[in-house]
């Protein structure tokens, strides 16, 4: 029973992750602008770490930092603040969230990831975050 | 003696004391519109004087109407009897506490001077302020009513001119509010409706009342 | 216990067969459709191939799009030219100069990084050019495509050390990707040049800068990029690639009212009033008796340069040339790290939240050319100036960035001059910080006369302000016009109540009103004085 029982989650994530792969989202990096400017900085701007300009890593970091996943040195996740649940909760704050309300999770991190390599110090465009 | 002589009605009491909040709080407005200070802040200046614009407009169409039908408008028919005497008395007669030459009544409430101010009062500065500030009111319909040419300066110049002219009457009018019998006379009188009135005798002031009546010009009789 | 988990796990794949039959579902719905447009141009056999040039690109363009090189040749983004029909002067970035980099000739390569074609390196550039048609600098949607100064308006494709020996490499763009993902231009693609007008970010005009790429409500309540989102596009309405709205001929007071679909509008669509039409004001209806004579950006920009990215507000060239201990050139900063002077430039202003000088305007733009006479006694050369008077029935109030300067002139034949700056050369100012010689080189390309005398004069620009619209709640308050020392203090032929008034109406109306006091309380204490004699006789 017990091989069952793990084979049926098993297969369902490599099924997902196969399906989310071949639907090939095209970023769109001007929507991960506007919601990295609104929504992340809107918090960097206080916090103590203060602004992260895009420019400020490379695309490596960039993409290993989002990889990892570790928000706040692990304390919490990144892809937790891209979330639906995360943007249903300050969307009467925040118009980028209530703007993208209802974008799917990975949709939204692969367009925040986009213009995050893409304005990285080494990306095509470098970038701040106002 | 003092006699009490019921001069001011109800309605005329009310149509006084509304009217004078308004012009007070319009010149305290305008005079701020104008320039001249910054109390409430222009935007909530022109708004306040812009509703107390519109208040007087609603009194006056009632205070008009009552006019007219209680026949109460005769008491600003101008007349020259007695002009002198009372002026005579205002400079020199009150320094020397003669009794004042005009006995107010029912039927004839002003003496001859408040008529002939309260006269150009209503024929010259209200119609100023009234004309000029209509058209101020109305400034962005000029051109779809045919004016055009007509500039904002002279409008606002002449609405000024009314302006002064009415604080200049305010100013007098509330030092001569002093000049009754006593200090309080006159002002008790449009708060109750009930004047003081000096006389040496009774017979005297009954006389004096008769007198006034028969002086008046739309007298029946 | 077994059943249970018997049970448990016949459940779970139940579960992940729903889960299966739903996710194949969902694969179905998202087939990636795109819905911003009908054309995914990743899928046309045209573009996905290698691309040695821009103009290689535009040929595959316009191998599809048959008309668009033609249409683009009729607009001023192609020919720089405009001939003004009221003043019948020939304007045009090609003719005019400014004071800021002053002028394109002789410096095309540079100047041409944003000129929608290829390869106007010259005054002989050919205007007919079809494949020289740049369709990706106003197509792009990556953002990465890049004209660099100095290539005549080609991108740079392959990979560059520059400067030569530094190690340093530039790389060059995936030109391929760019065409494939090109789509409707947005305000990241004319910003690419409107942004940096004057030769940096928000230089020029003061309203448009980088941070209108994605700007917020505050900023600009129309591009607010999480509100309505305009592009410059859904103002500068543009058709047959002919952008709406220009510099050279604006209109400053907008008759035509707010456009319709379906009826036929020949004014101006850039304006607020071809949306808003004449009479905006719902709430408070006496705003709308400005609107006559005010235009909506006066009280609806409060100020300019509100992103975060300073203007700049003069510039004197004169003071440039200045050399280190070493004969190097020299860059100064302020605080903020903005650049305050430059050898090559000369000393800078800047200024950010910048409030706006205001002027009479009727739509009227002239230009002191190259050709035109300027005499250094007249004190200040406006270069070009905007026509208005109160009481010409065409004039609005206009908020306007004046930028203020000091420029070269030629104090002989007493005209301002177009000196080479840029260019890797003997003579561009830039790199030789020698002013004859420069502006030598300069004149010769424009075909104009030059004595050989150089001397500065003070000039004066002008440019009406009309982006970064605030929120309502933000346009200014009543005060900031009506009151004695307030925005609108200069303007002469007007009435503005609080700010105006007949001092002789005042005199003697305070007289009067002060005469009328004064003989009360004079009239009163008379009273009393003569009630105390009566008292006293009264009482023995």
């Amino acid at each position: 029973m017990k091989p069952a029982k793990i084979l049926g989650p098993t297969l369902l994530l490599a099924l997902l992750s196969v399906s989310l792969s071949a639907s090939a989202y095209d970023a769109d990096w001007k929507r991960g602008r506007i919601y990295y400017r609104s929504v992340c900085t809107s918090c960097h701007v206080a916090l103590p770490v203060g602004q992260i300009n895009p420019s400020s890593k490379t695309m490596a970091e960039w993409s290993g930092y989002l990889q990892a996943d570790k928000h706040a040195k692990g304390k919490d996740s990144v892809k937790q603040y891209v979330s639906k649940s995360y943007r249903a909760s300050i969307k009467s704050a925040n118009k980028a969230a209530e703007k993208f309300a209802d974008v799917p999770d990975q949709e939204l991190l692969d367009d925040v990831k986009a213009f995050l390599v893409k304005g990285a110090k080494d990306g095509e465009a470098p970038a701040s975050c106002s | 003696m003092v006699e009490r002589v019921y001069i001011f009605k109800g309605f005329e009491r009310f149509w006084h004391w509304s009217q004078a909040a308004l012009i007070m709080f319009m010149m305290l407005t305008g005079f701020e519109i104008h320039g001249s200070y910054a109390l409430f802040g222009f935007e909530k200046a022109v708004g306040y004087h812009s509703i107390a614009a519109w208040t007087l407009i609603g009194l006056w169409i009632f205070a008009i109407f009552w006019h007219l039908t209680t026949g109460e408008w005769r008491h600003y028919i101008p007349t020259m009897e007695k002009v002198l005497v009372v002026a005579q008395y205002y400079s020199s007669g009150i320094f020397r506490h003669e009794p004042h030459p005009f006995k107010p009544s029912q039927l004839n409430k002003h003496n001859p001077l408040q008529r002939l101010t309260y006269l150009g009062v209503l024929l010259f500065v209200s119609p100023l302020i009234w004309i000029t500030g209509w058209l101020y009111l109305f400034y962005g319909n000029w051109t779809s009513w045919g004016l055009a040419n007509l500039k904002l300066e002279w409008v606002a110049t002449g609405h000024t001119i009314g302006a002064f002219l009415m604080l200049a009457f305010f100013v007098s009018h509330l030092y001569l509010v002093t000049t009754g019998h006593t200090v309080t006379a006159h002002i008790k009188a449009m708060i109750t409706g009930w004047e003081e009135v000096e006389s040496s005798d009774a017979a005297n002031t009954q006389a004096g009342t008769e007198k006034s009546l028969s002086n008046q010009p739309w007298s029946p009789s | 216990m077994g059943l249970v988990s018997l049970r448990r796990s016949a459940g779970c794949v139940l579960a992940g067969l729903l889960y299966l039959f739903a996710a194949s579902g969902v694969i179905a719905d998202t087939k990636p459709l795109k819905l911003n447009t009908t054309a995914d141009h990743s899928k046309f056999k045209e573009l996905q191939r290698e691309f040695q040039s821009g103009p290689e690109v535009t040929k595959a363009c316009l191998s599809c799009h048959t008309e668009a090189a033609g249409q683009v040749h009729r607009t001023k983004h192609w020919k720089w030219e405009f001939l003004n029909p009221a003043s019948g002067q020939k304007l045009g970035k090609k003719e005019v100069l400014n004071n800021f980099c002053i002028s394109i000739a002789s410096n095309y390569s540079a100047c041409t990084s944003c000129h929608v074609g290829y390869g106007w390196k010259d005054a002989s550039f050919d205007f007919t050019s079809e494949e020289n048609v740049d369709c990706l600098a106003c197509h792009d949607t990556t953002g990465i495509y890049k004209k660099p100064p100095g290539l005549a308006g080609h991108p740079q494709l392959k990979d560059v050390e520059n400067p030569p020996g530094s190690g340093k490499i530039t790389k060059g763009i995936d030109i391929a990707k760019v065409a494939q993902k090109v789509g409707k231009s947005s305000r990241d693609n004319c910003g690419s040049c409107h942004f940096y007008g004057g030769g940096g970010d928000g230089v020029k005009h003061g309203d448009l800068d980088s941070s209108l790429a994605a700007p917020d409500k505050d900023l600009d309540v129309h591009m607010d990029a999480t509100g309505l989102d305009f592009t410059c596009a859904t103002c500068h309405k543009t058709s047959s690639h002919d952008v709406a709205g220009s510099r050279y001929t604006p209109t400053a007071m907008d008759k035509g009212g707010a456009h319709m679909r379906g009826k036929e509008d020949k004014s101006n669509p850039a304006t607020c009033v071809s949306c808003h039409d004449t009479a905006p004001h719902k709430q408070d209806a006496r705003l709308n008796t400005h609107t006559g004579k005010i235009a909506c950006q006066t009280c609806h920009i409060p100020e300019f340069a509100r992103g975060g990215v300073p203007t700049k507000m003069s510039w004197d060239w004169s003071k440039a040339g200045e050399r280190d201990a070493e004969g190097k050139q020299i860059v100064r900063k302020d605080a903020k790290g903005h650049i305050i002077y430059e050898s090559r430039k000369g000393a800078f202003e800047l200024g950010e939240n910048v409030k706006p000088e205001y002027f009479w305007f009727n739509g009227d733009v002239n230009y002191t050319l190259a050709t035109d006479k300027v005499d250094k006694t007249d004190g200040v050369t406006r270069i070009n100036w905007l026509g208005g008077s109160p009481d010409d029935g065409k004039s609005m109030i206009w908020p306007v960035k004046v930028f203020r300067g000091s420029q070269p002139y030629d104090p002989v034949n007493k005209t301002l001059v177009k000196p080479h700056t840029a260019g890797n050369d003997d003579t561009g100012y830039w790199k030789n910080l020698v002013w004859d010689k420069a502006i030598e080189v300069g004149m010769k390309d424009a075909g104009l006369p030059f004595s050989g005398k150089v001397d500065f004069v003070k000039t004066e620009m002008f440019w009406p302000i009309t982006h970064m619209v605030a929120p309502k709640e933000k346009a200014l308050a009543c005060t900031e016009c009506h009151s004695k020392s307030g925005r609108l203090a200069g303007i002469t032929g007007i009435y503005i109540p609080g700010r105006d008034a007949n001092s002789l109406v005042d005199t003697f109306g305070w007289g009067i009103a002060l005469f009328s006091l004064v003989g009360s309380v004079g009239h009163g204490l008379m009273r009393i004085a003569s009630r105390r004699k009566h008292e006293e006789k009264e009482n023995g």
